[in-house]
C-alpha cells in the first residue's frame, strides 16, 4: 500500500459511503404502485393548474405542444378534473421535452399503468396507450388559438 | 439610541425579506416558498429507477426535502419552460430554491424563480432553458415559435391537432 493509497483511504471511505447513501435513500423511499386505466386528455401541468389560459382541447393543441417540449410536466386530466403526471409511457422514460409526448398533445387517450401517490400528486407509470382518439374537444371558435392567438 | 438600532435592524430585515422573495405570478394556491433539498429524479426517488445524472435533463427532477417530502419543480422562469434545464447540473446535491408553491387540490408542485447552493452565494435565475435552446437552435425572441421540434408537429396535425383543420382568415 502506497502512502498516498492511505491518504486516499478515508476521502474514499467517505466517498463509497456517500455513493451508497444516494443509491440507498431512493431505494427506501421507493413505493408499490396501484394498477389503474386511466381516461382523460393529455395537457401540460402549466396552463392547467396556472388559470392563465383556456387550457383544453383545440384552442389550447399548440400551447401544449410549446410546453410538453419545453419540459413542463404532461399529465393526463380525467372527467373528474385528476391530473395524473406521465414519468414514462412503455420503455420510454424521458418525462422532460420528449417529442412523442409533445405529439399527443390535447389527445384524448386511455391508458392502463401504476400510479404513485406522493406528496399531493398523481405519478402516472403508462404500460400502454390502449386508446388514442386525437383531438376531439372543439374549443377554437369560441376561445381563439390560446395564449397569443395565431 | 437601541431602539432605533433596533427599528432600523428591523427595517432591513424586512427589505432583505422583500428582496428574497419570489414573484407572485397571481396562480391560484401560489404560496411564496425557499424549498431546501437534494435535486432528484421523480423516476428514481418513486420507484428505484434511476439514470445516471438524473436523466440528463430528459427526466423530471424534484427536491427531496429534510421532511421526507418530495416536491416536483414543474416550471421555471421561462415561458413555457420547465426547470430540468435549471436543475440537472445540480443532480444529488443539496440546493436552496426560491419560487412558489403551488397547493392546488389536484396537483402540488413548485415553480422555481431563482436557486443556489449555498446562503453565501448569490441567487442564480432559473432561465437556462433559454440559453441551452439557443445554443441549439439559435437566437430567438419567442423560443416556442421557432423551436423545430413544435414546428414539425403543428406542420404535420395543423395548430388546432386536426389535420385540415385550419385558422379562419382574421377579417
Amino acid at each position: 500500500m502506497t502512502i498516498l493509497s492511505q491518504a486516499l483511504r478515508p476521502a474514499a471511505l467517505s466517498a463509497a459511503f456517500a455513493a451508497l447513501f444516494a443509491f440507498a435513500a431512493p431505494a427506501l423511499a421507493q413505493q408499490s404502485g396501484q394498477r389503474v386505466t386511466v381516461t382523460g386528455e393529455i395537457s401540460d401541468s402549466w396552463c392547467t393548474i396556472s388559470g392563465l389560459m383556456f387550457a383544453k382541447g383545440t384552442a389550447h393543441h399548440q400551447c401544449a405542444i410549446w410546453c410538453a417540449l419545453g419540459g413542463i410536466p404532461v399529465a393526463i386530466r380525467d372527467a373528474g378534473g385528476n391530473l395524473y403526471l406521465i414519468l414514462k409511457i412503455g420503455d420510454d422514460e424521458d418525462s422532460a421535452g420528449n417529442p412523442r409526448v409533445a405529439k399527443l398533445a390535447t389527445h384524448e387517450v386511455t391508458v392502463d399503468g401504476e400510479l404513485l401517490e406522493r406528496d399531493g400528486v398523481k405519478y402516472l407509470l403508462v404500460d400502454r396507450i390502449a386508446d388514442d382518439k386525437g383531438v376531439i374537444t372543439m374549443t377554437h371558435e369560441e376561445h381563439g388559438i390560446q395564449p397569443f392567438g395565431n | 439610541m437601541r431602539v432605533i438600532a433596533a427599528a432600523l435592524g428591523v427595517a432591513a430585515l424586512l427589505i432583505a425579506g422583500t428582496a428574497l422573495a419570489a414573484e407572485p405570478w397571481n396562480i391560484p394556491h401560489e404560496k411564496q416558498a425557499v424549498l431546501k433539498g437534494r435535486v432528484v429524479d421523480a423516476l428514481c426517488q418513486l420507484k428505484g429507477r434511476c439514470a445516471p445524472d438524473c436523466g440528463g435533463g430528459k427526466r423530471q427532477l424534484g427536491l427531496a426535502l429534510a421532511d421526507g417530502t418530495f416536491r416536483l419543480v414543474a416550471k421555471s422562469n421561462i415561458d413555457f419552460a420547465g426547470a430540468t434545464s435549471d436543475l440537472a447540473g445540480y443532480c444529488g446535491r443539496e440546493i436552496e430554491a426560491d419560487g412558489l408553491l403551488i397547493e392546488n387540490p389536484a396537483v402540488t408542485l413548485f415553480f422555481v424563480q431563482r436557486l443556489r447552493e449555498r446562503p453565501d452565494q448569490d441567487w442564480i435565475v432559473a432561465d437556462r432553458f433559454k440559453a441551452d435552446w439557443e445554443a441549439r437552435n439559435g437566437k430567438a425572441e419567442e423560443w416556442w415559435r421557432g423551436d423545430p421540434q413544435a414546428n414539425r408537429i403543428i406542420a404535420e396535425d395543423g395548430p388546432f391537432g386536426i389535420k385540415g383543420l385550419v385558422p379562419k382568415p382574421k377579417p
